[in-house]
């Protein structure tokens, strides 16, 4: 145990340095930015703490109850006191698993899926890291946080486990190929990688009629559906079925260790949700852009129109989870490869028929990117 | 800096490497070589080559690497199995080691002035990388490009015909063989002869 | 180019330090009363009779490979799509060609059973 204490605090150091190093040559750049890190990370969580507490509530009035209620007004203190009561429970390391894996699993899935807001655009021009290849980036930190799940199964030597996160892993698998494949639709759409350039390709004369959930309609189903497959949530929820496999992958995790995966898949629904919006949505694109509206709420800063729809597939995920069935295995795999693939590749050939031609969007004056 | 980034990427890299091929565990090996294609990610990030530095990272460790695991995982390997063969596979390993050494040499010493000079020349400044790419791969290298397509789909085939067994394990009728069932087949009738009672 | 990946380094070593450190801190918040019972892996409820490690399904292996595939094919189409414009309809015949001949496979698998799952 000593040892592994050890081994912890010398893996923290060695990040803190690296941090440190990092953070002096970002300060000589921007000072702003480094402002704006920490600020936006605590934001991420707190916005991830206070979406379990929207999915027990809005679940509960969904089934005629009231959720919880009992700590703080309304209780809104509830995700506060189960952060306190994660942090002081037993870490478990189970018998014969492999505690170094098992203790690094959950901040292997954290890692991607904090770094994939690096790139989000919450803002005009409001953006961590302006890189070109954003979208490919974000495709590749998606596909990281399969290596959570997977080393998580494999570490915690437990049969329930190891089946949750083989089952997991080939489900994730299965819908990040539809999901790219539905991105590749987006960029023939906006023609660039980069997400700000893909907000901007969405703005037009038509107020939302030029984003691309019209255009892309398949796609856009597509890609919020594999988003909600690709994070293990209902109805696709098969890797942790607790009715069948006890909870799946992290049947073994108890304590800040499975808080931490807890943490890690709210964080993906937020970032499923946000990409979702940015890229048929509009972004930070007010939905009353041309039409006699557009004044009255020209007062509204750009990322609270994100975090709007941001919201409103929040919500749909929760809806999701109160209202539908968990799907079969072998249906969720059907859905996968037989539905999606098809119907994307179908979309994206329309679409090269409809971007070449330069159909009513693709005309190059009404989404040429200013 | 960026000289001093390149050498921190490249000791990680070969520490890394190292490990894949020393360290017991194949879990941990492998692992060890997702670091290694990490930091190697990071070194063509410096070359400024952003689409092959993303493209390495969600191909090769987001699927190459998952199907290492899967495999490993699925043949549970044994680290005692594993020592067995060591002597055995030593002299064929070592001759393909020198075989490859050989040629990295032959390639650098045929085109190793211009690998030092050649670094991102053809980048123009503000052309994004992956139009860049775009631009010639899908004309001055459509045939190579279509040739993938046809390597692709060799893979797939070899893939499906290499692993797909036909599955037995349910269980469904099939009509023509129930009505081809002749009673000789299934009934038997044997002549006992009759017991005598004591 | 170059500085604009600066934050996204920074930004996995503080995805690596929020997963890391409130595990730490739960260590050195949590009691630790390891029990031998407490230890042995869920099965509900019983001994735990053989190698938690199973062999799995190929299936599954199948499905690893063909991602692969897949993911390779996507790889290719990312930069078509963003020069499409340019290209036009040479771009979009180009890549007809590959998407059909990827779409044979893909009609090969479907026919030989190997999305079907039971």
């Amino acid at each position: 145990m000593i040892k592994l204490l050890g081994a912890f605090f010398l893996a923290l150091g060695l990040i803190g340095a690296a941090l440190l190093g990092v953070v002096y040559q970002i300060w000589l750049s921007s000072p702003w930015q480094l402002l704006w890190l920490p600020i936006t990370v605590v934001a991420l969580l707190l916005m991830v703490a206070y979406l379990t507490y929207a999915e027990r509530k809005i679940i509960g009035y969904m089934q005629i109850r009231i959720g919880p209620n009992r700590v703080g007004p309304r209780g809104w203190l509830q995700p506060i006191a189960d952060s306190i009561k994660l942090i002081c429970k037993e870490i478990i390391l189970p018998a014969k698993s492999n505690r170094f894996l098992f203790i690094i699993a959950p901040a292997l899935a954290m890692a991607p899926a904090l770094a994939a807001w690096a790139v989000i655009p919450f803002d005009d021009g409001w953006v961590f890291a302006d890189i070109n290849a954003a979208l490919l980036y974000l495709l590749a930190m998606t596909s990281l946080g399969v290596y959570g799940v997977i080393i998580a199964g494999w570490a915690s030597n437990s049969k329930y486990a190891f089946l949750g996160a083989i089952r997991s892993t080939a489900q994730i698998v299965s819908y990040e190929i539809a999901m790219g494949f539905a991105l590749v639709g987006v960029l023939m759409a906006s023609g660039s990688l980069n997400l700000g350039d893909i907000v901007r390709a969405q703005s037009g004369s038509h107020g939302i009629l030029d984003w691309f959930w019209l255009p892309l309609l398949p796609l856009f189903v597509v890609y919020f559906i594999s988003g909600v497959a690709e994070t293990n949530r209902a109805p696709f929820d098969v890797a942790e079925g607790e009715s069948e496999i006890v909870a799946g992958f992290h049947v073994e995790y108890s304590g800040m260790l499975f808080a931490v995966f807890f943490l890690a898949e709210y964080l993906n629904m937020i970032l499923i949700a946000a990409l979702t919006s940015i890229m048929f949505l509009g972004g930070w694109l007010s939905p009353f852009a041309d039409t006699p509206l557009e004044s009255l709420f020209a007062w509204v800063p750009g990322v609270a129109w994100l975090f709007l729809k941001t919201s409103i597939f929040l919500f749909l995920f929760l809806w999701f989870r109160a209202t539908f069935p968990r799907y079969r295995y072998d249906q969720i795999m059907r859905l996968g490869w037989k539905v999606f693939i098809p119907l994307t590749i179908v979309w994206i050939l329309v679409l090269g028929v409809m971007v070449v031609s330069e159909f009513a969007w693709f005309a190059p004056a009404v989404s040429s990117t200013v | 800096m960026t000289s001093l980034v390149f050498y921190i990427f490249a000791t990680i890299l070969i520490f890394a490497a190292i490990r894949v091929v020393t360290v017991k565990n194949p879990v941990h090996a492998s692992l060890f070589l997702v670091l290694a294609f990490f930091t190697s990610a990071g070194i063509w990030l410096l070359l400024e080559a952003e689409f092959l530095a993303i493209t390495l990272v969600l191909v090769y460790v987001g699927a190459v690497m998952v199907l290492f695991l899967f495999v490993i995982m699925m043949l549970d390997i044994d680290h005692k199995t594993l020592r067995e063969g060591f002597g055995r596979y030593f002299a064929i390993g070592s001759f393909v080691a020198v075989v490859v050494l050989l040629e990295l040499y032959m390639v650098f010493k045929a085109k190793g002035s211009d690998l030092a000079t050649t670094t991102a020349k053809a980048m123009a400044e503000d052309v994004p990388n992956t139009v860049a790419l775009g631009k010639v791969l899908y004309t001055d290298y459509l045939y190579p490009f279509e040739l993938a397509a046809m390597l692709l789909l060799v893979a797939m085939v070899a893939a499906i015909t290499l692993t797909m067994r036909p599955r037995r394990s349910n269980k469904y009728q099939e009509p023509s063989k129930q009505v081809e069932v002749k009673a000789s087949d299934r009934l038997k009738v044997l002549k006992m002869p009759a017991e005598k009672a004591e | 180019m170059l500085e604009n990946y600066i934050p996204i380094l920074l930004f996995i070593l503080v995805g690596l330090l929020v997963g890391l450190g409130p595990v730490l801190m739960g260590f050195l918040v949590g009691p630790h009363k390891p029990d031998e019972e407490k230890d042995s892996p869920y099965e509900c409820g019983f001994e735990a009779f053989e190698n938690a490690r199973m062999k799995f399904d190929i299936r599954y292996y199948l499905v690893a490979i063909l991602f692969i595939i897949f993911d390779l094919e996507i790889a290719f189409l990312f930069p078509w799509a963003i020069v499409l414009q340019d290209l036009g309809w040479y771009g979009f015949s180009v890549m007809s060609i590959f998407l059909g001949i990827l779409v044979v496979g893909f009609a090969y698998e479907w026919k030989k059973g190997a999305l079907e799952w039971e």
